[in-house]
């Protein structure tokens, strides 16, 4: 929908010469020109005094939307790509991992969802402090709802390493600690904002050493809730926005993404996921969490995954 | 960055995308006038954007100081400073032992019980012991009283007050005897005073006022609780539209959520009970529904046991869940009496 009139800067060829040209054809958007029959645009071009100009100014403007989309890629380069960059991260929680055929996958979007107190918070903690822990990445947290506790992935920490830190193991304890990163969000925009700079960060990161591995979302539902449902579309609009990024984030950086989403009573009773259809598509692996008040041991179950039958339950505790 | 990322209105981003301005470099060399002209809006609203736009362009440089961006904070950092907080005691020994040493700051707590369980009296009490000095282990802090239900009553409030205080000048003479000089300056007035109260007489109100919290606690920088009793009373109330009440309350949420970060302050929310059909049975359950389930960091339970009042940790990202007894008396919440007896046959 951009006019050609915002392509003048950057391209001098596209001059009002050539703008007044499309404009007698009715065109005057990108849009517009991409709709239009080209061969006949160029049989008018050839008409005018300036044909050859007006030709450029035609390959020109199709050659910049060439450059829009990303470059292919082959079957092979793809399989290349997932077994060199993707790796999967255990979440320290053997059911889950079993369950998984491992745990977390990198450039995955991996939704946890499940009713209050289930347990999902818990999942992020434990998983976060698996992957700072074993695999020496670094953790992004964006918490909605103030319930990272440094408390509890200090006691999980201790518990994956195996032994209480002594003064020696002290520096290890705090490097492991400094590598889980907490940002408070409490609306969608500011959550854009954080990922914005992370994606700009990645660069600096990747020099140092200290690549993030896995991004948290806890929870994603309480940041689209308010602003869904409202009239009109934006509300949709941004929580496809907020998929997308997340996604996009995950495959070119090679992230594993772990977002927490709630439960609403269903049809007669029965909780189903939160945020409807549209969001439903989003994810990449779907898990379904519940807990039995009264004793430990929780239950997980696949609801979508892409290589794998839905349908398969673990039982884990915490 | 892309303009349809932007806190702004959907017609405005519509005009936006539509004349061309899709990034948010094409609008960074802008004057508000252009802008103004090109979208057909009054020059104040391209004047709001062209804002909106270089506050989000500014983030596009990296960080250069450490690799973390600012506003995030590490586990490690986190950990020290929780350590270093003091929490807000109930006054009830076994209650503040499951919360982990009392009510934490920079979190949302909500308690819920049934009628007369006590919610309103741990309301009081809470406001009063935020307010005991930082020599006794306190916080020295103010308290915001949000009443809904008009169930705050100012005379119990001098008797826990009183009782409080009688408490310090006994916990002082215990323990400095030879200190003289430190003595209780404290009096049960000073405390009534330094309780902030709303009361709050329908749910617009109950709206308003808490969009208005940020700027009154960035008056009264010493505010350390905020308690609102009772959170549902008139969500319960005239709402026909179920989702519209999820919003609005999920709203509200994260606006708590935010003032108890920011400011570093606890925030305490009372709940009601419903009746829950579940499995054949009619269960117990706090009101507001699934969605306001996820909307609070901790949640208490009180309930009866018998003759006795406890209280349960039903969900905390840190603290078991485990009960334990408390009773309501003239001084306030107090240790449960049947538990001292029990103690003391051990």
């Amino acid at each position: 929908m951009a006019p050609l009139k915002a392509l003048e800067a950057e391209y001098r060829i596209l001059d009002p010469n050539f703008q007044a040209f499309c404009a007698s054809h009715g065109i005057f958007s990108v849009e517009d020109f991409l709709i239009h029959d080209l061969y006949e645009l160029a049989a008018f071009a050839e008409q005018q005094p300036t044909s050859e100009k007006l030709k450029q100014g035609i390959t020109q403007v199709l050659s910049i939307m060439d450059t829009q989309h990303q470059p292919w890629l082959n079957g092979m380069e793809l399989l290349d790509d997932a077994l060199h960059n993707k790796h999967v991260l255990s979440t320290g929680c053997e059911g889950i991992d079993l369950l998984l055929g491992g745990g977390l996958r990198e450039g995955q979007l991996t939704e946890l969802v499940g009713p209050s107190s289930c347990g999902k918070t818990q999942v992020c903690l434990l998983a976060a402090s698996n992957v700072a822990t074993k695999h020496m990445g670094n953790v992004v947290y964006l918490d909605t709802g103030n319930s990272f506790s440094p408390q509890r992935i200090a006691q999980f920490v201790g518990h994956i390493a195996g032994h209480a830190f002594d003064e020696a193991g002290k520096g290890i304890f705090q490097r492991i600690m400094n590598s889980i990163v907490c940002h408070s969000v409490f609306d969608i925009f500011t959550m854009f904002n954080v990922l914005h700079r992370l994606v700009i960060n990645f660069p600096s990161q990747l020099q140092k050493g200290g690549q993030v591995r896995l991004l948290i979302v806890d929870s994603i539902s309480s940041l689209i809730t308010p602003i869904l449902g409202n009239s009109g579309s934006q509300g949709r609009a941004l929580m496809i926005s907020a998929g997308y990024m997340l996604k996009k984030l995950a495959h070119e950086h090679n992230v594993a993404v772990l977002v927490t989403n709630h439960t609403v009573g269903g049809e007669r009773g029965i909780p189903k996921p939160a945020l409807g259809q549209t969001w439903k598509s989003i994810p990449h692996v779907r898990l379904l969490l519940s807990g039995d008040h009264g004793n430990n041991v929780r239950s997980i179950s696949v609801l979508r995954h892409p290589s794998m039958a839905s349908g398969k339950a673990a039982n884990f505790s915490i | 960055m892309e303009v349809g990322r932007l806190p702004i209105s959907a017609s405005q981003r519509g005009k936006l995308i539509s004349a061309g301005y899709t990034t948010l470099a094409s609008l960074s060399s802008l004057s508000p006038s252009d802008l103004a002209r090109d979208l057909k809006i009054p020059e104040s609203e391209a004047l709001e954007i062209l804002k909106v736009a270089s506050h989000d362009c500014r983030l596009d440089q990296p960080d250069k100081s450490n690799g973390i961006f600012t506003g995030a904070q590490t586990a490690w950092e986190m950990l020290h400073e929780e350590q270093s907080f003091p929490r807000i005691t109930t006054s009830c020994a076994d209650l503040d032992n499951i919360l982990g040493g009392g009510i934490n700051c920079k979190e949302v707590t909500e308690i819920g019980g049934v009628p007369g369980i006590g919610k309103t009296q741990l309301g009081i009490q809470l406001a009063v012991n935020v307010q005991i000095p930082v020599d006794f282990g306190g916080l020295g802090g103010k308290a915001v009283y949000i009443d809904t239900e008009g169930s705050f009553m100012v005379e119990r409030a001098l008797q826990i007050a009183e009782a409080s205080v009688l408490d310090m000048s006994h916990y002082n003479e215990l323990l400095r005897k030879e200190l003289r000089t430190c003595q209780v300056e404290i009096q049960p007035t000073d405390i009534l005073k330094n309780i902030f109260y709303f009361r709050i007489c329908s749910y617009t109100e109950q709206i308003a006022l808490i969009n208005h919290l940020d700027k009154f606690i960035l008056e009264h920088k010493d505010v350390k609780i905020v308690i609102i009793d009772s959170v549902t009373f008139h969500f319960r109330q005239d709402f026909e539209d179920l989702a519209l009440r999820t919003r609005l309350l999920g709203g509200m949420a994260l606006k708590l959520m935010n003032l108890a970060n920011k400011y570093n302050l606890a925030v305490v929310i009372f709940n009601q009970v419903t009746t829950k059909h579940k499995e054949g049975s009619f269960q117990l359950s706090l009101a507001l529904g699934d969605s306001w389930s996820h909307c609070c960091t901790n949640r208490v339970i009180l309930y009866w046991n018998g003759d006795e009042r406890n209280a349960h940790i039903d969900k905390s990202p840190s603290l078991k869940s485990a009960s334990a007894p408390f009773s309501v008396t003239r001084k306030g919440i107090r240790n449960s009496a049947s538990n001292h007896k029990r103690i003391k046959l051990m």
